[in-house]
């Protein structure tokens, strides 16, 4: 935390001083700099979030989980019975329907694009040159009232409703911190589909010598939204193939 | 080293709280999470006026609206999503780059079916990433862009068709060039500052080839003149270098506006569509020969109504001989334009139609009611139900519970509808009271009367809602009077102080003391009285167009004060404001203390405060004198002198004013480009944007009790801010604190639980306002690192709940709705919806404790019960202690389940270790397998597999059902209550019983032979696990 507080004063200073001479380059290195350091994000293997939301009153906890190579789950609890939901292993991506309570492949559309997000992991922004990714300043924007920097992150192509389109978001990067405060993206399917969707990220807190946002919130841009509340994060947390492996009959 | 601990102390020194300067926070930093609730209409939707398909995507479409925005369909028209509400909602023309259409968006802003109550653009705009961020491309000044093409072949080559200004004089039009991409533009055609370019096209098979039509126009306040010697029809055959007439077949003499395409599939073939100077000569026209002669084909009513409002030609981009006309009712020909039948039934005034990129049958139809879809070539038409761009005249609101907003509309009547409704606000909540344009609509203060008006008081209406019985009720003129001057948009008033009082005025104010049955004119004629802005009959040009809405010389608002009944203000579209002071008898005419307001300003709305008698508010509107520039004036002593609250803060020009009831430096001000809101009594404006976008804003109300702010937009419907009351309390003090809680207003725990709604999936619902307890608080710096967390406690300081606090700097609003944590159920192998219950908690005070790194902050708020509440003290004890009971009963079934997994399981991996172990263990799985089968469904699924409810399933279904009503349990209820209280006693029984001896046996055997013992957590800890 020591040497978060001295980067962050630095930051402070730069950024109070020279706001608008700032590159896209200079905000995401700055990002992860500030946030444990580039070569720690790299290192890193996975993370599993605990965390709960709140429905109307229903509290129903959920464990998140995150590998580097693209597997992911989040598994939600109701009366003590486990559900999966979003689990990739690789090549199948997989829920648990609520009903019949078994599990069933999500269609092939929604797994190719999923594969095509086993690159972004600790972030989409984390050698995006390498990937291919373009990011560009598009400006300052005041998010939450606060100023930041708003930057346009393209990704790979998806497919959807058989259409190749493109996968754009925005990332809002606090100016005095350089960690991003907000994304945004257009939501790409169904009728409201061009609506924009709004995660606000806050709570930021050390684990490991790593920062993270401990609290987010998700919604359409100006409308209603979930809160995400993470009570705890485990840095290169253990896991089996059988955590993401689709449960054959 | 040392450089860096002078950025250090640089950088701290900014942060710290300014000595002397007041804290001024602008826009989004002030309102936080105050928003913006678009409540809709959809229902009749509003003025369409271009739609332009994506030219390879037949998903894609996209419409321009008249003071909305635009619209992006990505699924074949069935529904829209607004994408441009950053930006001045008047819409022009749109282009898609026909190199790069998925990213590269044009819009040229500002409408050119130039009627009275247009509203204006500021400029061209780029997208380049499908239309989700804009970038302005300068012509701030064009007010309205008729066309943008782009070479097919060259992306870089672009022409604009600017009209520019509809009243007064402007360079800004013409025809423009751009040979670099749109960054930088050359005028290549222009005639004088009064003729625009009313339509530009290209010819797609050769984009050298281009066809411009001139128009010559200009209105006023109180007139219309279409056509001159400047309108024509050009052509270039070399990119725009050289323009030449083709008139070949044409009348001699002057030409109004011209409507103008060239065929897709032949670029031979032109039509056009003519205002000439005799009516033998209007109408359409065509030339086979690129332009070179013309033949006049048709002058049906469908092809020379009104060219300011309807000069658009189609043509089937596979059939040169199909070709349709916008058009009261649009028109279609199949021959080639020589005869036209009417596109099918639907909302009239159409003004833009387009046929599907590869299905001709397929069609959509631009209204001044909203998108039309076809699948039978126009035969039978469907409207698009989630577009609301409805275009208020007007609104007011009521004290209903909850409120109605009343309010008129642009060729679409008169409405009113709730401002909340089971479900949200949908198509079926809002209620027609008034044919024609609406205008302004007001509720009767203590009748269930309303009152309704269209165009020019032709019609005044009271509606008895009771006896669905309407009776006009406008003022007649009697012996001695004048013509009455009625303004197209005329005003009328009800009375605070006497409620059968109702005013309109003329050019006179009439008040009559019973609904309407009688008048008495209480003033002189308050207008100038200019007769040569009084010669509407000529108005119009070439066409003539006497539709009323040039009326001038009028009263336009009349505000009676809400403190004294003899305090009217009235203010004239011609720039008069006068006031009484006793009822009528004596009027001042105070439009000579006004400094720095140009003569004859129309004088939009004066809003009479409500806290001083003396004290009024004046908004002028001076664009129909071609004066964009905002006014706004306020007095403190009857108007003897009015001070300017006009700053550049402002954009676009006034409409209308609200004051806040309580606070008076508080105001609100409606512009052309939306919401702007001072907290210092007019030293600062701050444009309020979130969710609200910049649409006109014709009228603002404030609902008393809920202290609402409803905005009646010209484009986007009724848009309501809820509960503005944080913004009256944000003093220097409170802006300088790190956290500050506002009070809120005690919350009414809501007594419902009805259905909801009725709208399809496509049909457009408006949110409803959250009905939960609110915990509103500012912060001044937008929170991004440690923990902030909040919590729910009651008076002892117990824990209720975990809330997710608002981090926004400003404003922060977070919502609770009253409800605690679910039970903890047991576990079975299916869901017990019952479960999903959460409970309310009883009327009381809670404490709010917010937790923001190492400060902890605490406010209360109040709960009460409903008043209206048929609910009895015992019904309440009866009902809290009820779901109590089941509550813990839930838990405690939750517990002994538990308890009998961990024994089962030991007792299993017992005998899986130690197989001696079974003649002691498995009496204990036996016993504990045939309890717990039931107490919980331990097969099936939760849908048609469902098994045989057990104890958990029943004591849920009971808790549900008693937690989340609101009547005290019944006595069938209290029956099955003590019937399942038997079975559980009856279970804990059996489980003391098989634990004293089967569980005990057990357990010796393992002591005996040291093995592990069953580890039970605590009740408390199993809770908490």
């Amino acid at each position: 935390m020591k040497k978060f507080s001295l980067a962050l004063v630095v930051v402070l200073a730069i950024s109070s001083l020279n706001v608008k001479a700032q590159s896209v380059d200079e905000i995401v290195s700055g990002y992860f700099e500030n946030t444990g350091g580039k070569e720690a994000w790299g290192a890193l293997e996975g993370i599993k979030l605990i965390a709960k939301v709140n429905q109307n009153g229903i509290e129903f906890p959920l464990e998140i989980v995150q590998m580097a190579d693209g597997r992911q789950y989040t598994k939600v609890t109701f009366q003590g019975n486990e559900f999966k939901q979003g689990v990739f292993d690789g090549e199948t991506l997989w829920s648990t329907n609520f009903q019949t309570m078994k599990a069933e492949k999500s269609d092939a559309e929604a797994t190719g694009n999923q594969k095509l997000e086993a690159n972004d992991f600790p972030d989409a922004l984390y050698n995006y040159q390498d990937k291919g990714y373009t990011v560009e300043l598009m400006g300052t924007e005041t998010i939450d009232g606060a100023e930041t920097y708003k930057i346009k992150v393209v990704k790979e192509p998806m497919t959807v409703d058989g259409q190749e389109v493109e996968d754009i978001s925005y990332y809002f990067f606090d100016t005095e911190t350089y960690v991003p405060i907000a994304q945004e993206s257009q939501l790409k399917q169904g009728p409201a589909k061009g609506t924009v969707m709004q995660i606000k990220m806050s709570d930021y807190q050390e684990v490991d010598g790593l920062y993270f946002p401990f609290s987010m919130s998700q919604g359409t841009k100006g409308g209603q939204s979930q809160p995400l509340m993470i009570d705890s994060i485990e840095l290169n947390p253990e896991v089996s193939t059988s955590d993401f492996a689709f449960p054959e009959e | 080293m040392k450089k860096l601990l002078l950025a250090m102390v640089m950088a701290i020194a900014m942060y710290l709280p300014g000595n002397s300067q007041d804290i001024v926070l602008k826009g989004k930093e002030l309102f936080g999470d105050l928003e913006a609730r678009q409540i809709g209409p959809a229902i009749m939707s509003g003025r369409i006026v271009e739609l332009e398909p994506h030219p390879t995507n037949d998903r894609v479409i996209y419409a321009g609206t008249a003071g909305g925005g635009v619209w992006k369909s990505a699924n074949g028209g069935a529904s829209f999503q607004p994408i441009f509400d950053e930006h001045a909602q008047s819409i022009g023309a749109i282009a898609l780059d026909p190199t790069d259409a998925d990213n590269v968006i044009w819009v040229g802003t500002g409408e050119t079916w130039t009627r009275n109550s247009v509203s204006i653009g500021d400029g061209l705009y780029k997208s380049v990433d499908g239309g989700v961020s804009w970038e302005k491309k300068g012509f701030d000044k064009s007010e309205r862009i008729s066309s943008i093409q782009i070479d097919p072949q060259n992306n870089q080559i672009m022409y604009l068709g600017v009209l520019g200004a509809l009243w007064g004089d402007s360079e800004e039009r013409g025809v423009y060039k751009s040979a670099d991409g749109g960054e930088t533009w050359e005028k290549i055609l222009y005639f004088n500052q009064r003729t625009g370019c009313g339509d530009l096209v290209m010819d797609r098979n050769d984009p050298m080839v281009l066809y411009a039509s001139m128009w010559e126009f200009r209105r006023t306040a109180w007139s219309f003149e279409s056509g001159g010697e400047n309108s024509a029809l050009y052509k270039s055959t070399d990119g725009g270098k050289t323009w030449n007439k083709i008139h070949a077949g044409f009348p001699s003499g002057r030409l109004g506006r011209i409507a103008m395409a060239v065929a897709p599939s032949n670029s031979n073939i032109l039509y056009a569509a003519l205002e000439t100077e005799k009516p033998e000569h209007k109408g359409l026209y065509r030339s086979d020969d690129g332009g070179k002669s013309w033949s006049h084909l048709n002058k049906d009513f469908g092809l020379v109504v009104r060219p300011f409002y309807f000069s658009r030609i189609v043509i089937d981009p596979r059939n040169p001989d199909v070709v349709a006309k916008a058009g009261v009712f649009g028109s279609i020909s199949r021959d080639g334009g020589k005869t036209f039948k009417n596109l099918g039934n639907m909302h009239p005034d159409i003004h833009d139609i387009t046929f599907d990129i590869n299905n001709s049958d397929r069609m959509y139809v631009a209204t001044d009611g909203g998108v039309y879809r076809t699948w039978d070539g126009a035969t039978t038409m469907e409207i698009v139900a989630n577009i609301p761009v409805s275009q208020f005249y007007h609104i007011s609101v009521d004290n209903e519970e909850p409120y109605n907003i009343y309010g008129g509309l642009q060729d679409n009547g008169s409405w009113y509808g709730p401002s909340r409704s089971p479900g949200g606000i949908e198509a079926r909540d809002w209620n027609n009271v008034g044919f024609g344009d609406g205008f302004r609509v007001l509720k009767h203060p203590t009748k269930n009367i309303i009152y309704s008006e269209m165009q020019g008081a032709e019609n005044v209406w009271r509606y008895d809602v009771d006896r669905n019985q309407s009776k006009t009720i406008q003022p007649l003129p009697v012996a001695g009077d004048p013509k009455l001057r009625f303004n197209w948009n005329a005003p009328m008033a009800v009375s605070t102080h006497q409620p059968d009082r109702f005013y309109m005025g003329s050019q006179f104010l009439h008040r009559s003391n019973d609904m309407g049955n009688t008048w008495d004119k209480i003033s002189p004629d308050l207008t100038t009285n200019d007769p040569a802005k009084q010669n509407q009959e000529e108005s119009g040009g070439l066409s003539r167009d006497n539709s009323g809405a040039e009326n001038h010389c009028t009263i336009f608002t009349i505000a009676e004060s809400d403190l004294n009944q003899n305090v009217i203000w009235v203010g004239t579209d011609d720039g008069n404001v006068q006031v009484t002071r006793d009822g009528g008898k004596n009027w001042t005419n105070t439009t000579p203390n006004f400094t720095g307001l140009p003569k004859n300003t129309w004088c939009y709305h004066i809003e009479a405060s409500a806290h001083n008698e003396g004290t009024a508010y004046a908004v002028f509107d001076g664009h129909t004198k071609n004066d964009m520039k905002p006014y706004v004036f306020k007095t403190t002593d009857f108007g003897d002198t009015w001070t300017s609250l006009a700053t550049d803060d402002i954009y676009g020009f006034t409409r209308c004013i609200q004051e806040d009831f309580e606070n008076p430096d508080l105001l609100f001000l409606g512009t052309e480009f939306g919401l702007f809101i001072t907290i210092d009594g007019g030293q600062h404006w701050n444009r309020f944007t979130n969710n609200m976008p910049a649409t006109a804003v014709h009228h603002i109300e404030m609902h008393r009790k809920t202290n609402d702010l409803v905005l009646g937009t010209h484009g986007r419907g009724i848009i309501i801010i809820d509960d503005i009351s944080p913004l009256r309390a944000i003093t220097q003090e409170v802006l300088a604190k790190d956290v500050h809680f506002f009070p809120s207003q005690p919350t009414i725990i809501v007594e419902e639980s009805g259905f909801g709604g009725t709208a399809t999936e496509m049909e457009y619902v408006g949110p409803n306002p959250t009905r939960a307890a609110k915990i509103i608080y500012y912060l001044k710096k937008r929170h991004i690192f440690g923990k902030m967390s909040m919590e729910v406690q009651d008076h002892s300081g117990k824990k209720l709940i975990e809330l997710a606090p608002g981090k926004s700097k400003g404003i922060n609003l977070v919502t609770w709705n009253y409800r605690v944590k679910q039970p903890k159920m047991a576990k079975g192998k299916t869901f017990t919806f019952g479960g999903f219950t959460a409970p309310r908690v009883t009327a009381g005070t809670y404490k709010i404790v917010m937790t923001k790194g190492k400060q902890t902050y605490e406010t209360e708020i109040e709960l009460i019960n409903d008043p209206t509440s048929v609910l009895t003290d015992a019904d309440r004890i009866s009902l809290a202690g009820t779901t109590q009971k089941l509550y813990d009963m839930c838990q405690d079934l939750a517990y002994l389940v538990y308890q009998i997994d961990e024994h089962l399981e030991m007792a299993q991996a017992l005998i899986d270790e130690d197989v001696s172990s079974k003649r002691t263990a498995q009496p204990v799985i036996d016993e504990l397998t045939t309890l717990k089968k039931s107490l919980v469904i331990t097969t099936g699924d939760n849908y048609v597999g469902a098994a045989e409810p057990q104890l958990r399933e029943k004591v849920a279904t009971l808790y549900g059902k008693v937690a989340a009503g609101f009547n005290p349990p019944s006595p069938s209820e209290m029956e099955n209550l003590q019937l399942l209280e038997t079975r559980f006693n009856n279970a804990k029984e059996q489980f003391d019983t098989i634990r004293s001896k089967r569980i005990g046996k057990l357990n010796n055997y393992i002591v005996k032979n040291d093995k592990a013992p069953a580890e039970i957590m605590s009740f408390e800890d199993f809770l908490d696990e």
